[in-house]
């Protein structure tokens, strides 16, 4: 025989059981929310907003998942939110004339390139001096939101230029219909190449390959995914206009995040390499690989996206406040955890971090709709963590080992 | 012979003797220098629950200036938002030699065994900007009921009637709900009249402007964009707020504020804030100053300049409380905050070239 069997019936289709349960709770809530608002919570525009609400929990959940899957933390993204953002603010609106055109490009990279720094400041301490990632993050959370305060001693920078405004969703934000369109036909041909080629690939080598309804059943999700959200982006107009929005900025920015972080994990060295050493750091670096370097990659990735949160945040709030990402590292691992992610270390799923931040942010973007107090969202949010984190913990012990 | 071989030995030893000691002498001596000044003189501790807040560096500078021209000492600890760290902050600073203490507590509620063991050590408090409710504690603070007035009076200046959403600040501090009482201490006539309709009330954790602004995003939806003010508690919020209606081309929807920041003087420049209520913290900051010397002399809260008998607090007990006048801050008067060296002229005004306030209209 050439190889195993191919799998027979549902279990053909390869569904992820966390992706799929974070999934159906995803949809089980937002069409709860929306009979409980009376419709509201599945309009395009909510829709939109609730998207744009995501992307910056989402992007650092990314980053994340690499973090824990590597069996570390890093408590310090919130701070480095704020650090960047106000990077990014003062940068553009003191460091240059206002009104300079290539100030708040400049002013991104730099802040982007503080977060790798910082990234990479604290994956030294975490791989080279052997201190606990916990402690070290937990400094750094510390020591960075500090620095964001005395940077203006505490002042609030605003307006920002509105080229970097537009950075972060808003009235002039997003890519517009049809542009929207282009990319998501783009994404579903592209899908639709890659799944093709793979099942070329594999009968040429004789490994076998799903059967066919099983990939077109893949196919034909993913597409209607992709341009059902393309489709919602549209559907949400400029005010009183008729003028497409299309895909706002930020969700660019965790479309493109996602891909890149997931391809790294999945299909990179680098990413197994993160993976072993959270799974096992012991038989990975007696493997060979190079231990701590990984580590303070993983880091610097860390840093790099948690920049690029604070890049968007603070387009997005028009300003640099030394308090944006406060919390932030909360929300960040609760996402990563509803979606897959175990703290033991070891294995992870982007999507599925993208797929809890999405239904962490539901949370509260539904009940404000709803008009809950803030003290009762915070309780509902605690325990739906605690419940969501326990389901999937429940069945995956049951189906996997 | 000894005197001829042993004294220039013996001097050498003497030599070598002050030679070891130089550092401790002048230790000592530099030590006498500090601390000959102090003898007498007043030590002032204060102890911050954080500096997190835009205003709280203009207090200290306003206190440490008052404090060097009276001849006082300064001594300092900040909490960083923990109750514990701030119990233990008052401790050190009577050990460090306070005679009397500025506290702006975290939790006011959860000083008081701290606060109660310093009045028995007979180191008066000052309660500074927030209450705490302790007999013989002066409460010194701007009149935040009167802040929340000023704010709603006028938003409904502009709004008499319509759709109102009232976006207050941290559920845990006790000001909010203070500048909330305020404005509902104007609007809750027009509210039973039916002439204004409250479609959206939210507290906002920490005042964080980004949760403010997601908090607008969503009342918004809800409303359909229905929404004819909003009576936004402080600053930082209001930006959040103001950045969500822009989203939604809604700038120019009246919102309120308070603290005077920079951002929001330029917004209300712009015209896409309405009001900020001003504070001006360096006068409550030389306030607390000269107060905090005064009670370190030995006088009675009551027997302060500008203290009157106060029972507004939430447990309804009387207290000898100063609370200065906060100033309505909008297009009309943007000139109060520049004259005042608030804020600089050109912070206020760039860009406001459509329609300029008056404040910026170019002579």
């Amino acid at each position: 025989m050439n190889g195993p069997a191919p799998a027979r019936g549902l279990r053909a289709l390869d569904i992820d059981p966390s992706v799929a349960g974070i999934a159906l709770a995803l949809a089980v809530t937002a069409i709860g929310f929306d009979l409980a608002s009376g419709g509201i919570f599945l309009t395009p525009r909510n829709l939109s907003n609730l998207a744009i609400q995501s992307s910056v929990v989402g992007i650092m959940a990314a980053g994340m998942v690499l973090v824990i899957g590597a069996r570390h933390i890093d408590l310090a993204v919130g701070s480095i939110v704020g650090v960047t953002g106000m990077a990014a603010a003062v940068i553009q609106v003191e460091w240059f004339s206002p009104d300079a055109a290539w100030g708040w490009p400049l002013a991104t990279a730099a802040a982007l390139g503080l977060g790798a720094l910082i990234g990479a400041w604290q994956g030294y301490w975490t791989a080279y001096r052997a201190i606990p990632s916990f402690i070290v993050t937990l400094a750094g959370l510390l020591i960075f939101r500090g620095l964001a305060y005395l940077w203006t001693d505490g002042r609030t920078v605003a307006p920002l230029q509105p080229g970097f405004e537009r950075l972060g969703g808003g009235i002039d934000g997003s890519i517009g219909g049809p542009w929207s369109l282009a990319l998501g036909i783009l994404a579903v041909a592209a899908i639709g190449a890659a799944t093709a080629r793979r099942r070329a690939e594999r009968r040429r080598h004789q490994i076998p390959t799903r059967p066919l309804w099983a990939d077109l059943v893949r196919f034909g999700v993913a597409a209607g995914t992709i341009l059902g959200f393309v489709a919602v982006m549209n559907a949400y107009t400029l005010p009183r206009t008729d003028v497409a929005r299309g895909i706002p900025l930020p969700v660019l920015f965790l479309i493109a995040t996602a891909i890149g972080v997931d391809s790294l994990a999945r299909r990179t060295r680098f990413g197994r390499h993160a993976f072993a050493l959270g799974s096992d750091p012991e038989a990975t670096a007696l493997a060979g690989v190079r231990v701590q370097r990984v580590t303070l990659w993983v880091f610097a990735l860390m840093g790099l996206l948690a920049g690029l949160a604070g890049v968007l945040t603070s387009a997005r709030l028009g300003a640099g406040a030394n308090s944006m990402g406060t919390l932030a590292e909360l929300r960040v691992i609760a996402a990563a955890v509803i979606g897959g992610t175990s703290l033991r270390g070891g294995s992870g799923s982007v999507v599925g971090a993208l797929l809890g931040a999405l239904f962490m942010q539901s949370l509260e973007n539904g009940m404000v709709l709803l008009g809950v107090s803030s003290a009762l969202r915070q309780i509902c949010i605690g325990l739906v963590l605690l419940l969501a984190v326990w389901i999937d913990s429940a069945t995956r012990s049951r189906g996997h080992s | 012979m000894i005197g001829s071989t042993d004294r220039p030995q013996f001097g050498r030893a003497i030599a070598r003797l002050l030679r070891s000691l130089r550092w401790p002498i002048h230790g000592l001596g530099a030590a006498l220098l500090c601390a000959g000044p102090a003898f007498g003189e007043v030590a002032v501790g204060v102890s911050w629950s954080n500096f997190q807040e835009e205003r709280w560096k203009t207090d200290e500078a306003a206190i440490v200036a008052e404090l060097e021209r009276l001849g006082a000492r300064y001594l300092s600890a900040d909490a960083q938002s923990s109750l514990e760290k701030q119990a233990a902050d008052l401790e050190s600073l009577i050990a460090r030699g306070a005679d009397v203490l500025i506290v702006l507590p975290q939790d006011a509620d959860a000083l008081v065994p701290a606060i109660r063991a310093a009045q028995r050590e007979g180191i008066p408090v000052i309660a500074y900007d927030r209450l705490i409710e302790l007999p013989g504690v002066l409460y010194l603070s701007f009149d935040n009921r009167e802040v929340g007035r000023i704010q709603a009076r006028v938003i409904q200046q502009r709004v008499p009637n319509g759709r109102y959403v009232f976006v207050k600040g941290s559920p845990q501090d006790p000001n909010s709900h203070f500048v909330h009482a305020g404005q509902l201490d104007v609007l809750r006539p027009s509210i039973e009249a039916g002439r204004i309709e409250v479609v959206g009330d939210q507290f906002v954790d920490g005042w964080l402007p980004e949760v403010a602004q997601r908090i607008t995003d969503q009342l918004l939806t809800a409303n359909a964009d229905d929404i004819d003010a909003i009576v936004c508690s402080n600053d930082g919020m209001a930006g959040g707020v103001v950045a969500a209606l822009s989203a939604r081309g809604l700038d120019g929807t009246p919102v309120s504020g308070q603290d005077g920041d920079h951002a929001a003087l330029h917004r209300i420049a712009l015209g896409t804030q309405t009001v900020s209520v001003w504070k001006d913290s360096r006068a409550l900051g030389r306030r607390a100053a000269a107060a905090a010397v005064l009670l370190a002399d030995g006088t009675a809260p009551a027997a302060i300049p500008g203290v009157r008998r106060w029972t507004d607090g939430p447990h309804g007990r009387p207290v000898d409380a100063i609370l200065l006048e906060p100033v309505a801050i909008t297009r009309d008067n943007l000139g109060v905050v520049i004259e005042a060296n608030w804020v600089p002229r050109d912070v206020v005004c760039r860009g406001a070239t459509a329609a300029p306030p008056p404040a910026c209209e170019v002579p």
